[in-house]
């Protein structure tokens, strides 16, 4: 594009003036962070484009629902690429995590961001997660119920807890204006504003994890502008495949929850759960529904902290010696939670 | 090798490129814009009713004047025929009182007589003349619309 | 380099754009219809525009679609919308009645509004099925005397009107029953009532519930959905199930009829049966009454306890004319019948006649002379008929049973 090198726009400033080459090809970061900045920025579109229908009552949000999605001309295009967007973001954060720990990313003085991230992802797992709900169809029901009665395992402060989730003694229409106004406002300003100070501190640490200059085998460097034309390029392509996934793949739809709505044989929790159900289906709901994950993410969190860190030379490309440990640590998470997932999806009549 | 023209073929191919860009990327707003007109324009409310039945015209005997809330309007048995005037005041839309003598608007001071001619007031069209329809079985029907 | 990459990415957006539009375009445009009676905005149109009205009692565009189906309103999707379709094709089936046909305004209510359509067929002999079940458990020891007390499904009477009403009936389980011929009636014989699982095929569909009758299906284009609902029922709906074939109470099997009966008197009806004129000419509801047909409200352990036609009910015996009544008023139930179904133009003053129990038989009319004459319900014909009373009949004033008239009357075949 044609830009004014001594008079860089907004959007260039936002960028360093120069950032090492080899870092910045896409076999090293896979472009997931920016992958998924860019898709926040869709799923905030397409959110306030749904929000012009949806109606967060529980007798008329399934069929708010239903409107958008036969009805308005390209409501299906929208509810189907926010579905698929959101579902996007998770898998691609996820990707990132990955990358940045196989990569050693995680290292001093990128510690910190390390965490700002993890709390991205959990983020996106919540928003994920009162953005399903709000459908209000017998899809999500179970998973609406078990997932506000896990909040009341929690000891001492369950009770507590589930009065402010739910706002009431059991799921209904104030739990549904409520998750509407976490998954609207509460949720998405978290994200925003942990996203910003992510984004920030990714700058003030030095950008993308590199090696010091006198360990560096190539010290070519790409402009600001050479890199916001690669993220234009990626941002453009990504939004013509969605759009076509949209237009193929419908986003699940199913009858509303009405009074004597049939039960379903099996409930089933959303995917990106499903690792948490197989967890709950072996005892206390506190121990496997609540413990257990928390333990993953505190174990997560503490890779930069209770494990080797990889050199400062050794940064800058995929698995270097000095973090072994660490890429060891979540690869065997990873299986074990897949491993999970795919049992979850099992008949619920075999063991386990 | 004829240097003359390679620069400025090269130069060509590029504005041709950009111009080929600028075009696509015009055409995808372009697109993605009569999209978002179409999508917002999606009327989820039902129209309002415009037709009322009032019943038998027995009901409404000769010289009678009777309000008719549901369709903010008013019935006149007049001589000649069945009429109705449209409460709904020709200013800015409020809902017209009926006071002796006429009509007053609440809103902003609009006054008419009993034939909906404009006394006074910001108002500057009479109030709305409805069509009123007797069916064979004498029924009565309002319009609205 | 790089500015041809944005091209092609652009162009490749401006085709997914492009795709997303031809899609839209693609999409059936919706139909709407607002039904006066929900005031809720539905969109089955979109497809099923082409369905016949279902009735002139039931104009789409006051019930709507949904009121008596279920389904989504407002879904364009199949398989969605028809979701949560009440009883699937039939929304009549006895199971989701109720909220099909009754809800509060319609079917459901009281023997004093004359809306207990649903309390009387579901209490009926023909819906529970308490005759047969009873007969055969006493035939086979399983009780001791021929009072029903099990039905298909659990129902409660709690306003008995007549001496054989009974309070309640349980459900009849074949695997608390230990006579094995018991058993074998379980395994092949229930399939014949109104909340019977319908035989696999669409043709089926409708025969439980109101429209094992209200839907005529018989000889019908089995391609075609039969979307009706009437009260001119043709014979053929009652030979459906009444006729299909001969049961063997030894071997517990039910054998179905291998001919397509053509002629009426000769092909349609059993060998050794007798039979009136009035029997194989007209339909079977030109006779056989409300009560006889949806129950009287009372649930009943036998047939014989609710059939009460007989041949002096229309034509009297040879020294009591048939009992008749003059309609009085616009509210007479046989001007009613009569609006529904015109094949008689009653007036107040006309006289028509009632049954023993007050019935009216609405589809008939005094005529000035003594004589009556009577009108198919399903066929319009007219037929006239004098009262035996004065008539040459031999047979003696003791003797005026139906059965008695046969001895004469029954043709020969």
């Amino acid at each position: 594009m044609k830009a004014n090198p001594t008079r860089p726009s907004f959007f260039h400033h936002l960028h360093p003036p120069t950032i090492p080459a080899p870092q910045a090809r896409f076999r090293y970061t896979l472009g997931a962070g920016g992958l998924s900045v860019y898709l926040v920025l869709l799923l905030v579109i397409t959110g306030i484009l749904e929000m012009f229908f949806y109606v967060p009552s529980p007798g008329e949000a399934a069929e708010s629902v239903q409107t958008l999605a036969f009805l308005v001309p390209y409501g299906w295009l929208v509810r189907n690429l926010h579905y698929w967007v959101a579902q996007l973001l998770v898998v691609v954060a996820i990707i990132h995590l990955l990358r940045v720990v196989f990569t050693g990313a995680y290292a001093p003085p990128r510690r910190f961001n390390y965490l700002l991230g993890l709390a991205l992802l959990l983020l996106s797992l919540l928003l994920d997660f009162t953005g399903y709900v709000l459908r209000w169809d017998e899809g999500v029901q179970w998973a609406l119920v078990a997932g506000t009665n896990l909040v009341k395992s929690i000891p001492i402060l369950g009770e507590g807890l589930y009065r402010l989730v739910v706002g009431g003694t059991q799921p209904g229409p104030a739990a549904l204006i409520r998750f509407y106004a976490w998954h609207i406002f509460g949720l998405t300003l978290a994200l925003v504003g942990v996203g910003a100070w992510h984004l920030f501190r990714v700058r003030r640490d030095g950008g993308i994890a590199v090696p010091p200059p006198e360990a560096r085998r190539d010290a070519s460097r790409i402009s600001r502008f050479e890199l916001v034309r690669r993220e234009a390029l990626a941002a453009i392509l990504a939004t013509a495949v969605l759009i076509v996934v949209a237009s193929i793949l419908p986003a699940p739809i199913a009858p509303p929850i009405r009074e004597g709505s049939p039960l379903a044989a099996e409930a089933r929790a959303p995917w990106f759960f499903l690792w948490v159900q197989q967890l709950l289906k072996w005892g206390d709901p506190f121990i496997f529904g609540v413990l257990i994950p928390v333990m993953v993410i505190v174990l997560l969190a503490g890779i930069p902290y209770w494990l080797p860190n990889p050199r400062p030379d050794e940064l800058g490309r995929w698995f270097p010696a000095g973090n072994r440990a660490a890429s060891l640590l979540l690869v065997i998470l990873v299986i074990i939670l897949l491993l999970l997932t795919i049992l979850a999806l099992s008949p619920l009549s075999t063991f386990p | 090798m004829n240097k003359k023209q390679g620069p400025v073929s090269k130069l060509h191919r590029r504005d041709f490129i950009m111009v080929a860009l600028k075009g696509t990327l015009g055409l995808s707003s372009t697109l993605g814009l009569i999209g978002l007109i179409r999508f917002l324009g999606y009327q989820s409310d039902p129209a309002p009713q415009t037709e009322f039945e009032l019943g038998p015209a027995s009901n409404f005997p000769p010289g009678s004047r009777t309000p008719v809330p549901e369709a903010q309007a008013v019935l006149y048995h007049m001589p000649a025929g069945f009429i109705a005037l449209s409460l709904v005041c020709p200013h800015l839309g409020c809902v017209i009182n009926s006071v002796e003598q006429g009509y007053a608007c609440p809103c902003h001071g609009s006054r008419f007589d009993a034939q909906g001619q404009v006394l006074n007031g910001p108002a500057r069209e009479p109030m709305r003349v409805l069509r009123v329809e007797q069916t064979p079985g004498g029924q009565l029907i309002l319009y609205t619309g | 380099m790089q500015t041809i990459r944005l091209f092609l990415a652009s162009l490749l957006l401006c085709l997914s754009l492009l795709g997303a539009a031809w899609l839209q375009s693609r999409q059936p445009r919706p139909v709407s219809l607002l039904p006066t009676l929900t005031g809720q905005v539905e969109y089955c149109l979109t497809c099923h525009a082409d369905l016949p009205e279902i009735s002139p009692s039931h104009p789409v565009e006051t019930f709507g679609c949904v009121l008596c189906h279920g389904g989504e309103r407002l879904a364009l999707d199949a398989d969605l919308a028809h979701s949560t379709m009440r009883g699937g094709r039939n929304p009549s089936e006895f199971a989701v009645v109720e909220a099909s046909c009754g809800s509060g305004d319609c079917h459901s209510g009281t023997a004093q509004d004359q809306r207990d359509h649903i309390q009387r067929a579901v209490t009926s002999v023909q819906g529970t099925y308490a005759g047969a079940i009873a007969s055969i458990r006493f035939t086979y020891g399983a009780q001791s005397d021929q009072t029903a007390r099990l039905g298909v499904y659990p129902v409660q009477d709690d306003h008995l009107t007549t001496a054989t009403g009974l309070a309640s009936l349980g459900t009849f389980d074949p695997s608390q029953e230990s006579s094995p011929s018991v058993k074998a009636f379980a395994d092949y014989c229930l399939d014949c009532h109104l909340s019977a699982e319908p035989l696999p095929g669409a043709q089926y569909a409708r025969l439980t519930g109101c429209a094992a009758c209200h839907t005529p299906t018989a000889n019908t284009d089995l391609d075609q959905p039969v979307h009706r609902l009437t009260t001119a029922i043709p014979y053929t709906q009652c030979n459906t199930c009444h006729n299909r074939g001969n049961y063997d109470l030894r071997q517990m099997q039910f054998h179905p009829r291998t001919d397509q009966p053509v002629d009426r008197l000769h092909d349609y009806y059993q060998p050794i049966a007798q039979f009136v004129r009035c029997e194989w000419t007209l339909d079977c509801v030109d006779c056989h009454t409300r009560f006889e047909a949806m129950g009287d409200g009372d649930i009943h352990s036998n047939k014989k306890e609710i059939q009460y036609i007989q041949c002096r009910t229309c034509h009297g015996t040879l020294d009591e004319l048939p009992l008749t009544r003059t309609i009085a008023g616009q509210d007479d139930l046989a001007l009613r019948m009569a609006f529904l179904n015109p094949v008689i133009d009653l007036k107040v003053g006309d006289t028509v006649l009632v049954t023993e129990q007050g019935e009216p038989l609405w589809n008939t009319r005094q005529l000035a002379d003594g004589a009556f004459e009577l009108f198919g319900k399903a066929t319009g014909q007219r037929f006239t008929f004098r009262p035996v009373m004065g008539t040459a009949c031999e047979q003696k004033l003791d003797q005026q049973e139906s059965r008695d008239c046969h001895e004469c009357h029954s043709v020969k075949r």
